[in-house]
């Protein structure tokens, strides 16, 4: 179609070698720091999956979830429980996870996904913190503060996973999964539903698509992929305690969308490889007590980025999904109907 | 020191070379956050140590770098400051966690790569058994909270007793043993009510205690949410009830409170009841810090003592200097050091006197009645 | 069994507790729905503000040397001007922004102060020395058997009540509170009418920011504990309040503070001290969810 774009094929390259350094990272020879470097990495990409869950909502509905890590630690609390107690496979376990996921973002968004905005975003807020607070309290189900310690290791075709190497592939394909999921829903019709939503309500709305149906099925989605990155997590990190499911992980997950891009997956991936080894340079370069008010970094960039380029670092305009719906909206105003 | 063990740290991980002219110990614990006050006798005593074995002539010759790593008594940052620690072929043994959330965080890694730990402080019940490669020097809290109801009940006569614990391990595990005992001793448990580490209000609770009337309250927890609750029971006109808790109260914030009169505590560690070979550690403390340790201080001087007494038997192998501590198993082979005689059992857990000190007029005294 | 006595005075002294904390709710809450009544924006920041004011109130009094009343009315000016300031640097910019992209920022700005405050007075709980206090504090100023108020109690009650017909005088009787009200009803044609809404907005923040630190000052003082993270939660419970209330009304925060004070005391009393903090969240779900108005709000249409 176009002619070759010298600044599109550099772009394709330095992402193919960074997807390569990416995948091959475990080989190369890092003398004793890999372990650690490695457990960074995996940490980034389950971050990734996170925040592109979250960006479901926001990105692709218009709403603000604060209550996101309720759905991280219910699926964190899920796969520990079913391990601990049922002994099952992880593969049996995320799927699992998933569907508790959903389950609790239907319910949750059934009777709140009609609210404005604002109102929105605090409900989701408030029942997060219910959530930590029931993780808390219920000793009989989660031991409460005492937390869930030896968690067992997932294990792959009879082998238990102990290598940091091996959980990063696995969080990678994990990855993979997760990316082609959304992926392909930014395509899909329900993806074109949601950028409808989220550009005008009233006016998708006049267009036939039902609102409710659609915000809960992205709510639904959002927090299954939430879900299956806490049950990653528990298995991941053997050890979970409720205060690991508080409102800044919710804060933090939405500084990586809206530091990388709201709505553009390219954005969220990169917000998120970028912000989390970030935070394990500040451990190294500032003394204690000024890394403990790491977080100050993370408010500073949303107050920094709604100020200088709300759209992130990879805006959704330039995503492709953005540019489908411009084109049908310049097929809208050639055929008369007014462009929203 | 920290800046140095930072440096270090960073080198080793740029370079990737071992290092070979000192041994790095590395010490972990809270020294930053709200109980910090409890890491920093840890610290204090760590340094001390380090800097009597390198005026001595070091192990073999080579110094010891005391490394500080801060947990935050959060157990994520516990876990990933294992990662880091077991990943480094230079640490052969660790001084940590102090908080017991932390240890059960860091347990699992420390026991995937085999590298043996020594808590000064964690008291969880469950430490010892879950690894063979946990030590740890002071008791647990089951036998803190048996002390406390066998003192409550023998030393002072009470009778009617309320609980106000924390939700955290810790305050759990010593609530649910001394409720245990405190029943079989015919102790009267006349109210139990919780709180959240960030509670601030605790006055609900306290007027309910304050209907029951009890001859005292036990509190379970830390320093920081004890010294509120104290004040506010004296502004609730709480009156003709004592206060007592163990050791997470055995800190500054308690002792500089005037409402906290008359509050006694289990201890590890009394200065004045402690024998000879501590006089000299005290008097060095003093010198160099300017107060007396605790017990934070008494049991990481201790604890330090040992690994060091490892490596000089059987040099830097995980496995060897595990297996050295493990032996450390009887009266006559344990370590005597200022806290009297160590030794661990089989699941690596010690079992150590109990003291008893009070508050009166600002300062720590040891109580008249104690339970030997 | 306790007996009717002793049952009714437990109820008593709880209800007094639940009033002096539903007071200070009601100070917090008023700054919020002041704030969402002229730019409908939910500021997150405003907790942040009460932990401010307590701390400066307790670092005039400790490292200046401060009296203590001296301290306390010198923090409201200052609390009021870091409000408009807030205002001006963070909100003032977005004001035609995506509502998103406004509560985005009132979020990374209520992170970055709690930061902020972490990083200057350290995370250690303060307390205020007792010997700085006025020692009258800690007496009891009325009892009825069992039952005791105390001097700061009655303190706390007074002050607050002061605010609130204050805070009535102004909106009603002034001429700035009659542009509020205006510009809550309708922002273009409060402009339109010569009312310069930018200053009735920063005049606004200027009344609920000192409202809030003087509940901080108030709040530091009745538990003896000032740290950092010691607004998210007081933030989140007064906003609830203004939800119970309805938001946007200044009576309806007032009263939904009085009641949500209550309710915690009286739940953390007499079911569970546990969920203490969750009576909080589900009041607050449950009013928006079935009465989105409040008790006193009035309905919220959606305009086409």
């Amino acid at each position: 179609m176009t002619a070759l774009n010298p600044a599109k094929l550099r772009n394709h390259t330095l992402i193919s070698c960074l997807i390569l350094f990416i995948v091959l990272l475990p080989w190369i020879p890092l003398g004793h720091s890999s372990n650690y470097l490695l457990r960074i990495l995996t940490t980034a990409i389950l971050y990734m999956i996170l925040a592109l869950g979250l960006n479901i909502v926001p990105g692709f509905t218009g709403l603000l979830d604060l209550g996101y890590v309720g759905f991280y630690g219910i699926g964190a609390y899920t796969s520990a429980l079913l391990t601990i107690h049922y002994d099952l496979s992880l593969w049996v376990i995320l799927p699992l996870a998933a569907l508790n996921g959903a389950l609790w973002g239907v319910l949750l968004g059934l009777p709140t996904l009609r609210l404005t905005g604002d109102y929105f975003a605090i409900v989701t807020f408030g029942f997060s913190e219910l959530v930590v607070l029931v993780l808390r309290n219920e000793l009989w189900l989660t031991r409460g503060p005492m937390g869930l310690p030896g968690i067992p290791a997932p294990s792959i075709f009879g082998h238990t996973l102990v290598h940091e190497w091996e959980f990063y592939y696995l969080i990678l394909f994990l990855l993979l999964i997760v990316l082609f999921a959304v992926t392909r829903l930014e395509d899909s019709r329900l993806g074109r539903a949601w950028f409808a939503i989220r550009e005008d309500e009233i006016a998708a709305q006049c267009c036939g698509i039902n609102l409710i149906r659609y915000k809960v099925t992205a709510f639904a989605i959002s927090a299954s992929i939430g879900a299956m990155g806490g049950a990653f997590y528990a298995r991941w990190f053997l050890f979970i305690h409720p205060d690991m499911f508080k409102f800044w992980e919710s804060i933090l997950i939405l500084c990586l969308i809206v530091f990388g891009g709201m709505g553009s997956i390219a954005g969220t991936m990169l917000g998120a490889l970028i912000l989390i080894p970030l935070s394990e340079i500040l451990r190294i370069v500032l003394p204690q007590e000024l890394f403990n008010a790491r977080y100050l970094v993370y408010g500073f960039i949303l107050v920094l980025m709604m100020r200088l380029r709300p759209e992130g670092l990879i805006p959704f305009e330039r995503s492709r999904a953005a540019k489908a719906l411009k084109t049908k909206k310049r097929i809208g105003s050639a055929t008369g109907k007014e462009a929203v | 020191m920290k800046k140095l063990g930072l440096f270090l740290v960073m080198w080793m991980m740029f370079i990737g070379s071992a290092s070979a002219e000192v041994i790095k110990i590395p010490v972990a614990g809270a020294f930053t956050g709200p109980l910090a006050s409890f890491g920093e006798g840890i610290k204090n005593a760590a340094l001390l140590k380090a800097e009597e074995i390198n005026a001595a002539g070091g192990i073999h010759g080579k110094k010891v770098v005391i490394v500080l790593e801060d947990d935050l008594c959060d157990p994520r940052e516990a876990a990933t400051i294992a990662t880091k620690l077991a990943n480094d072929p230079d640490i052969s043994i660790v001084i940590g966690h102090l908080c017991s959330s932390s240890s059960l965080a860091a347990l699992p890694i420390y026991k995937g790569a085999r590298i043996p730990a020594i808590s000064p402080a964690s008291t969880n019940v469950n430490l010892g058994k879950m690894s063979p490669y946990y030590f740890r020097d002071v008791y647990r809290d089951d036998f803190q909270g048996l002390f406390l109801a066998k003192y409550a009940k023998e030393a002072r006569g009470l009778k009617k007793v309320a609980i106000f614990y924390e939700m955290n391990d810790y305050s759990m595990g010593l609530m649910l043993a001394f409720e245990e005992k405190a029943k079989k001793l015919g102790i009267r448990i006349i109210g139990k009510e919780a709180y959240t580490a960030d509670t601030t209000d605790f006055k609900p609770q306290l007027t309910k205690f304050k209907m029951m009337k009890p001859d005292a309250i036990f509190i379970p927890g830390y320093a920081p949410q004890g010294t509120l609750i104290v004040s506010q029971a004296k502004d609730l006109g709480i009156k003709n009830t004592i206060f007592f808790g163990a050791d997470g109260l055995d800190d500054d914030l308690m002792v500089k409170n005037p409402d906290a009169e008359g509050l006694f505590v289990t201890t590890p560690f009394l200065p004045d009841k402690a024998g000879p070979r501590a006089a000299g550690f005290i008097k060095a403390y003093r010198e160099k810090y300017g107060k007396d340790p605790n017990w934070f201080a008494a049991n990481t001087y201790d604890a330090l003592g040992m690994a060091v007494a490892a490596i000089e038997a059987v040099g830097q192998d995980r496995d060897k200097i595990r297996n050295y501590l493990a032996s450390i198993n009887s009266k006559e082979t344990a370590y005597k050091g200022v806290t009297g005689s160590t030794y661990f059992d089989e699941n690596g857990d010690c079992l150590k006197d109990a003291f008893v000190k009070e508050i009166r007029e600002g300062k720590w005294v040891s109580s008249e009645k104690q339970l030997q | 069994m306790e007996n009717l006595l002793e049952q009714s005075s437990l109820f008593l002294q709880q209800l007094v507790n639940g009033i002096t904390l539903g007071g200070v709710y009601a100070l917090i809450a008023v700054g919020y729905t002041m704030v969402y009544g002229v730019i409908q924006l939910i500021n997150f920041a405003h907790g942040e503000i009460y932990m401010l004011g307590a701390f400066l109130a307790y670092s005039m009094v400790t490292f200046l040397g401060l009296p203590f009343f001296l301290a306390f009315a010198l923090t409201i000016p200052v609390c009021a001007i870091i409000g408009i300031i807030l205002d001006f640097i963070a909100y003032r910019p977005l004001r035609n922004a995506p509502r998103l992209a406004a509560l985005i920022t009132a979020i990374g700005m209520s992170i970055f102060l709690q930061n902020l405050a972490l990083m200057i007075w350290g995370s250690q709980i303060k307390s205020y020395p007792r010997n700085i206090l006025p020692k009258v504090f800690s007496e009891p100023a009325l009892i009825f058997g069992e039952v005791s108020i105390s001097w700061l109690q009655v303190f706390i009650l007074s002050v607050t009540i002061f605010c609130m017909i204050f805070l009535h005088l102004v909106i009603h009787k002034t001429r700035i509170g009659a542009a509020m009200r205006a510009v809550s009803q309708d922002k273009t044609t409060a402009a339109l009418m010569g009312i310069s809404v930018n200053r009735v907005i920063s005049f606004t923040f200027a009344i609920g920011s000192a409202m809030g630190g003087l509940a901080g000052v108030l709040v530091g003082l009745y538990y003896n504990a000032i740290f950092p993270t010691m607004g998210y939660v007081a933030g989140v419970k007064a906003f609830a309040a203004a939800v119970l209330g309805g938001i946007g009304s200044v009576p309806g925060a007032i009263l939904g503070g009085g009641v949500l004070g209550i309710a915690e005391v009286m739940g953390a009393g007499y079911i569970s001290s546990e969920y203490r903090d969750g009576i909080s969240y589900a009041v607050m779900i449950g009013v928006i969810l079935f009465k989105p108005s409040g008790l006193i709000g009035r309905k919220i249409g959606e305009k086409v």
